[in-house]
């Protein structure tokens, strides 16, 4: 009877052993839980959340190719190899719905990134700027405006009505400024065109002020924000908005009355001599005023997503023979005319050349110099109505640039808007596969030519801009679509 | 005094014998009815004697019976007495199992208990109905077995899990897979491959070393399983030795599986007439020297004729299987064990989709003294799951450009594989070469490059191992401890050519992976077991459980060979990439079981369970679960008796039971927390939102009630088992979508959705005919069950699942079923101009699609009165039909005439229907080769058809935008699931070769299917376990019809 309770005693005691409380908290040991803020809490950690909002921009739906793709396949400089809708037809196609993916994609990629600089900036008011000092807290804020802005305006050129059209009266994006971190009700209507513009340029003037004038290297002045990447964004958002008073007095921060054109404070923007090595390794010129970094390996661009892929690599896309690079005025000696190469037997983009075997790991610009010198030159066209001679002398420092051949006169223009018209030819040139034809085309109300089959789009037509997600229609009882 | 008594009688007996001293001897064999095997041990007696003897270890006896004995009474543990008049010297008896004896026995959690005593809804499937079937895991062959239990094998792929559901759908996030148990401890379920080959879990246990599964349903049988038995338990409880002489098996078939039911498509000859009028009718055909060269031609071969490529041949094939499998088991009065071993090595209906298994289980238990018994058992598997590359057909691959299932139906026929120099022919890295057709594409990958080149393995070492101690303190109260281990290694071993397919672009790739998943599980329990008064018996269970489970994973990645040479991870690439996992939790529980009954009349089981898991919420850690049921036997009763009732009805029970369990299957190990992880902006590190958390989350409850009898009549030759089942489903986890432009790094997991499954199943079994030569069991089972969502979240009434991130067929609505079919309704084709018409979900108008809008006149979007119409798309989709079937279930018969035996086994489901989403692919207009139904496409105005003209690049038309109902099919169906015939060779025959019987069978499988559905076969999905996407079929491998031929031997 003794040895019984013996057992049972055992037993009992195994029993009542039976637990490890320890093992039912378990900690991550491959990310940080943000339990006390805990994504603030070393200098380590904020530092790299600054460099997580700029891969929110780099991400493959947004600057990691697919904004540029989805921008560049609008218009009218290609043709598509290849029927898979995956990889962006129904945008070349304008058969897009509200279901498809890029719609749905691209919008979420923006406002996926929009969110991590509010939560970033909420952040650091309550706890950050503790850690890392106030300093570089407003560093890293200006940081968090200016890549937001980028995401509000980024969201702009493809989901509304452009600004010209009732001067922003018509319907714009929900605009969300605080962080959201669980879930809720995130019901919220869409403010005007105008007061989405109106965020993007408070938050570029407040990240002017509070943005460092350079970096220490060639590539944080590349990949990272500063005073002159606000100011050179700005000339792109008022250009849009047709602003072009405001288009010359932002740039006249950074562009010189008169050649040579090289910034003057901050990091000394200046075109370089050769195009071409703007766009080879290390791709940290001063002509790059921000660009998304790539590395083979570490940072590969997805397969498709990354620009080397739909133009070069896997020749989804290739050149139409009908669109810009048929224009008898680029001509064959035109430096410019490097980028545009031989693949699988067709006329392709070679601008981003990497293949896959190096994970197409070219870096993807947001932002050059020469952007800004059109964007001033045909600012200073349009805001006099007039051949303006440093607009003459804009245009011909980009084209001198690769053609040394063709110099255009100021009586070479017959009127301003055969000036209008060189500058946006100039422009189709220098930036083609940088994402800025089909808005260049929105911002000034002008139809979208068509190409192949697929007909010509009218600024009145519904298709001009992307309808509105599914998704955001069907969660957010207050969004409405495009008509 | 009765020992005196006794000794009086024998004295007797023996002074009578040596009196008369008139005997004779009578010898004889005594073998098994079913199977012919001999039978030691087999207690033979005079009737009206003590004289009596036990057959020897070969079933043969001789026995001295005094002439004046009529007849002897064979009596053997778990067969049927049987007693015979002595007619000559010689007698052979052939003893029937007694099924009956046999299923006396349910597996509970944690115990056994006699089925009559059990107030659960049990089903209980024996070995007898898994064994030597050509599957690689005994899930697949419980197809039909038990009633609520229904299996859907996805597709053709080898090892591909199956879906199991019990009482239908019961998690709407989570995971609907029932707990599996084996042997004791929770197992590790799903796909463990990494690879492209599937690798199901469960197919580690050799199906021939499963002595039974138990399925508990209801929460009387399950709520012992608390937090993790909501989806139902499988008990799967494998083969232990008997004492006795050691007995050996062998066991062995030869199979072969051929894909079945294959749309046709078009050969070279329609394929490059129709792409052509394809490309004239879109206005883009050009063959001549300027503008854009388009059109399709054939092209010779090397011998001058022209090419015609089936690419079925190539993806394809019959595929040769076998299986071997000994087993050795026997034991002493103290000792048991038992032995086996099994080789098996399948090939599937894809070429080079092998699946080749070894695996060993040695279990031994003894009894050391009076009070303590222990034991344990070993088992180690080695398994390969072996593909050249994907098969786009396990979950998420529907899309897959290299998915062999697209490639078959998508590559031109009209090009070869091959150039004439031998060469693969290809276009670019990606894409097969076109050869005579210019200006478009002809295929995506080329099938042979990848399927010779390419190859993603898996290897899978398996270790389950436990060991117990029990100690029986007292005759009613024991204590037991149990530790097992059940470990999985993955292996995963990956090349992609540098020709063409995936990674030719970066010039080839290979890439490994490891993956190690390991659990242990202690168990404690007390068990007492006592009777009052003769009719108060109770039974007492309490325990403790830890559950430990940790991975841990390394993977790597290699592109652009060094030498296009080489093929291994190990060999000179330029680019390496590499990554890791980790995961741990950990469940600790304590638990209580009560029975009582009065006088075996009246019934009660109570149990509880509390479980603390480490994935719930900080402030939901702990959550208690319940089970309580009731039973009446009604045959019992005097009045029953009296009103005669028991001449009827052997017995008649009345059952019931109600409780609350849990779910929490499929949840992750860390989702409770909100997460910023880690990565790299030109080389330095970021941090970035990866998770949106939830520190409430915990498990999904499962309120049940089940209501149900069971009876016997005619002493049993039928019994019937009838039950209403209702699982009202609370707290479901659904990932609650969050406005998109809220720009949440992941859509959080809530607690926050409810359903229920009600239904009703009805098992019956009879034995018609038992006679010497000719017997017949029957069994039929059917289900109906009914799912509706009854709440998701707030403002939130409906949701969206895709096929493969594409596709979006599946919508699940607040008041209808999960995963119904969701498509945008057409009205056919306008026989004026061919044009696909689609109705607008506003307006209810027709709304006509042309795809060519070069010719003038045509909108791309118009009403029938040519005024331009909104764009269609899939906001114009309705629900159109439901992808659970409303009856699922079986139909088994067996029969035996003499030494023959024949066993069917039909499986149905029926009410649903399927989006046979191939068929958009099957009909797209571009270069993808189509079904011979694009043969009465529209050419003439006034023709009336189904298929639309042909627009080159038509991608709307025939539903590859958006799903379209045209697509819907009827799922319902009728399968002969199997057919097997046997022969049992006459002993005689086999004395000889020391073999105490040996039966050959030959069997098919999928022979036969009842449908409407044109597809390979109704239950091809795509999905794989999802809960709200299922009844998808896009780009799926086939199914495969199967032959085989076996043989089972006992020495």
């Amino acid at each position: 009877m003794k040895k019984k309770f013996l057992y049972i005693s055992i037993l009992i005691t195994v029993m009542m052993g039976g637990c490890q409380k320890d093992l039912l908290t378990p900690d991550s040991e491959t990310q940080v839980s943000t339990l006390d803020l805990a994504q603030f809490s070393t200098v380590a950690r904020i530092d790299g959340q600054v460099r997580g909002l700029y891969t929110g921009l780099r991400a493959a739906d947004f600057y990691g190719g697919r904004y540029i793709v989805y921008n560049e396949l609008r218009a009218d400089n290609y043709v598509a190899q290849s029927s898979n809708s995956v990889t962006a037809t129904q945008t070349y196609a304008y058969t897009l719905g509200n279901g498809a993916q890029e719609v749905n994609g691209f919008w979420a990629s923006a406002y996926n990134t929009i969110n991590r600089c509010n939560l970033f900036i909420e952040g650091m008011a309550a706890k950050g700027n503790a850690v890392i000092g106030d300093a570089t807290g407003k560093n890293y804020i200006a940081e968090a405006k200016m890549i937001r802005a980028i995401c509000y305006y980024s969201l702009l050129t493809l989901y509304a009505r452009p600004y010209y059209d009732g001067n922003g009266s018509k319907p714009g994006l929900p605009l969300r400024l605080t962080g959201n971190s669980v879930s809720g009700n995130f019901d919220l209507a869409r403010s005007t065109v105008a007061e989405v513009y109106t965020q993007v340029l408070k938050d570029l003037n407040e990240a002017e002020i509070d943005l460092p004038a350079n970096y220490s290297t060639a590539l944080n002045n590349t990949i990272r924000a500063h005073k002159n990447t606000a100011i050179a964004y700005k000339t792109r958002v008022y250009l849009t908005m047709q602003r072009y008073a405001d288009v010359v007095t932002e740039a006249n921060k950074i562009v010189p009355l008169v050649a040579p054109f090289t910034a003057t404070s901050g990091v000394a923007h200046a075109l370089q001599a050769d195009i071409t090595n703007v766009f080879k390794t290390p791709y940290t010129t001063t002509e790059s005023i921000l660009s998304m970094p790539f590395v083979s390996g570490t940072e590969n661009a997805a397969g498709q997503s990354a620009l080397g892929s739909y133009f070069f690599g896997v020749v989804l896309y290739s050149m139409n023979p009908t669109g810009i690079i048929a224009d008898a005025g680029w001509k064959s000696t035109d430096k410019r005319r490097s980028f545009i190469g031989s693949r699988s037997g067709f006329t392709v983009l070679s601008k981003y050349p990497t293949l896959a075997a190096s994970n197409y790991a070219d870096y993807v610009p947001i932002i050059r110099y020469a952007e800004v010198l059109l964007n001033l030159g045909e600012a200073l066209a349009r805001s006099t109505t007039s051949v303006n001679p440093r607009a003459v002398a804009l245009l011909n420092a980009v084209r001198n640039r690769s053609d040394a051949t063709t110099t255009f006169l100021v009586t070479g223009f017959a009127a301003p808007q055969a000036l209008y018209d060189a500058f946006l030819k100039e422009r189709n040139i220098e930036l083609l596969g940088e994402g800025f034809r089909s808005p260049d085309l929105l911002r000034l109300g002008l139809t979208i030519p068509g190409k192949e089959s697929i007909p010509a789009v009218l600024p009145s037509s519904p298709l001009y801009i992307w309808p509105i997600p599914s998704s955001e229609l069907l969660y957010n009882k207050l969004m409405t679509d495009n008509l | 005094m009765t020992k005196k008594l006794l000794l009086i009688l024998l004295l007797f007996g023996i002074y009578t014998k040596n009196l008369k001293a008139q005997t004779r001897i009578i010898t004889g064999t005594v073998t098994d009815k079913m199977d012919g095997s001999s039978l030691p041990g087999v207690a033979i007696m005079v009737v009206g004697s003590n004289n009596g003897i036990q057959t020897s270890a070969d079933g043969k006896f001789s026995l001295k019976v005094p002439t004046g004995a009529q007849s002897l009474k064979f009596t053997y543990v778990g067969y049927l007495s049987k007693t015979l008049t002595v007619t000559g010297n010689v007698i052979n008896v052939a003893l029937e199992q007694d099924s009956k004896q046999l299923s006396e026995i349910v597996v509970t959690g944690y115990g056994t208990q006699r089925k009559a005593d059990n107030v659960g809804s049990i089903a209980r499937v024996s070995s007898k109905e898994l064994e030597n079937k050509p599957v690689q895991s005994f899930d697949q062959a419980l197809g039909g077995k038990a009633a609520g239990v229904q299996i859907t094998i996805p597709n053709g792929v080898l090892n591909n899990p199956p879906v199991i559901r019990i009482r239908g759908t019961n998690s709407i996030s989570l995971s609907s897979f029932p707990l599996i148990v084996i042997d004791g401890i929770a197992t590790f379920t799903g796909d463990a491959s990494g690879s492209s080959a599937a690798g199901n879990a469960l197919a580690s246990i050799n199906p021939n070393d499963i002595e039974s599964i138990d399925v508990l349903k209801d929460a009387a049988a399950a709520a012992i399983y608390g937090s993790r038995a909501a989806n139902g338990v499988l008990i799967v409880t494998t083969k232990k030795g008997k004492s006795g002489k050691a007995t050996v098996s062998y066991d062995a078939w030869v199979g072969s599986v051929k894909p079945r039911n294959l749309e046709p498509l078009l050969d070279a000859f329609q394929y490059t007439d129709l792409k052509n009028e394809a490309l004239k009718n879109f206005g883009t055909y050009n063959t001549g020297p300027t503008g854009t060269r388009a059109f399709f031609a054939l092209t010779n071969d090397a011998s001058g004729n022209p090419i015609n490529t089936n690419w079925y041949d190539y993806i394809y094939r019959e595929g040769f299987s076998h299986s071997n499998t000994v087993s050795i088991s026997g034991g002493n009065e103290s000792t048991s064990y038992y032995l086996s071993g099994n080789f098996t090595a399948q090939e599937g209906i894809i070429v080079k989709n092998d699946y080749n298994r070894k695996s060993g289980l040695f279990k031994i238990d003894h009894k050391e003294g009076k009070m303590f018994l222990l034991g344990g058992k070993i088992s180690y598997t080695n398994q390969e799951n072996l593909a050249a590359t994907s098969s786009g057909s396990l979950p998420g691959e529907a899309f897959g450009t290299g998915g062999l299932g697209r490639l078959a139906i998508v590559t031109a026929p009209n090009v070869a594989p091959l150039n004439p120099d031998g060469s693969y022919s290809i276009f670019n890295a990606t894409t097969i070469g076109r050869m005579g057709n210019v200006g478009s594409d002809v295929g995506f990958y080329n099938p042979s490059t990848v399927i010779d080149l390419d190859r993603s393995n898996n290897e899978l070492n398996t270790v389950q191992s436990n060991f117990y101690l029990q100690a029986n303190l007292t005759p009613w109260l024991n204590l037991k401890t149990v530790y097992g281990i059940d470990y999985i290694l993955s292996d995963n071993d990956a090349f992609f050519n540098p020709i063409n397919g995936g990674s030719a672009a970066s010039l080839g790739s290979a890439a490994k992976s490891l993956n190690k998943n390991k659990r242990w599980v202690w168990t404690n329990t007390a068990q007492a077991d006592y009777t009052f008064s003769e009719k108060h018996n109770f039974s007492l269970l309490l325990g403790n459980e830890q559950q430990r489970s940790e991975s841990d994973g390394f993977s790597g990645s290699r592109t652009t060979l060094s030498d296009l040479a080489f093929d291994n991870y190990a060999a000179g690439f330029a680019t390496p990439a590499t990554a890791g996992a980790v995961g741990e939790n950990y469940l600790v529980s304590f638990f209580s079981r009560f029975n009582y009954d009065f006088n075996k009349k009246y019934f009660l089981t109570a149990n509880l369970r509390q479980d603390e898991y480490s994935a719930f919420g900080a402030n939901n850690k702990k959550g208690i679960f319940y089970g309580v049921g009731i039973g009446w036997e009604i045959a019992q009763e005097k009045f029953w008796t009296k009103a005669g009732l028991d001449n009827l009805f052997t017995t008649f029970k009345i059952r019931g039971s109600y409780g609350t369990i849990g779910n929490f299957s499929g949840l992750g190990n860390l989702a409770s927390y909100s997460f910023y992880g880690t990565g790299l902006y030109a080389g330095a590190s970021t941090l970035v939102p990866t998770q949106t958390g939830n520190d409430q989350i915990g498990w999904e409850t499962s309120d049940k009630l089940d209501v149900g009898f069971n009876f016997g009549i005619l002493n049993d030759k039928i019994t019937v088992e009838a039950a209403y089942y209702k699982n009202s489903l609370g707290g479901l986890i659904y990932n609650v979508p969050q406005v998109p432009s809220a720009g949440l790094p992941s859509t959080p997991q809530i607690n926050i959705a409810s359903m229920y499954n009600k239904g009703y199943e009805l098992t019956v079994n009879a034995d018609p005919v038992r006679t010497n030569n000719f017997s017949w069991n029957t069994s039929l089972n059917i289900s109906f069950n009914e799912n509706k969502i009854t709440s998701l979240s707030q403002g939130i009434d409906q949701f969206l699942t895709t096929t493969s991130g594409l596709e979006s067929a599946s919508i699940s609505r607040v008041g209808s079923s999960l995963g119904m079919i969701y498509a945008v309704p057409t009205a056919g084709v306008d026989p004026a101009t061919g044009r696909r018409i689609f109705i607008e979900k506003a307006t209810g108008k027709k709304v006509l699609y042309s795809h060519n809008i070069t010719t003038s006149g045509f909108l791309r979007w118009s009403y029938e009165d040519g005024t331009a119409a909104p764009v269609i798309s899939i906001n114009d989709a309705q629900v159109a039909g439901n992808t659970q079937p409303k009856f699922v279930g079986g139909f088994s018969n067996n029969f035996r005439y003499k030494k023959f035996d024949l066993t069917t086994t039909l499986t149905y489901q029926l009410g649903f229907s399927i989006y046979y989403g191939t068929n958009a692919g099957l009909r797209d207009q571009r270069f993808w080769n189509n079904s011979t139904d694009m043969l009465r496409r529209w050419t003439t105005p006034g023709q009336i058809t189904d298929i639309p003209k042909l627009n080159f690049t038509d991608n709307v038309s025939n539903g590859s935008s958006f799903p379209i109902d045209v697509n819907i099919y009827k799922g319902d169906f009728v399968k002969l699931r199997n057919i097997s015939l046997g022969y049992t060779l006459p002993t005689q025959f086999l004395s000889k070769a020391k073999i105490s019987s040996a039966r050959l069978y030959v069997s098919g499988d999928n022979l036969l299917i009842l449908t409407k559905y044109p597809g390979s076969d109704p239950e091809v999905s795509s999905n794989g376990n999802s809960t709200s996407s299922l009844g998808v079929e896009r780009n799926s491998v086939a199914n495969g019809r199967t032959l085989t031929a076996g043989l089972s031997l006992k020495f």
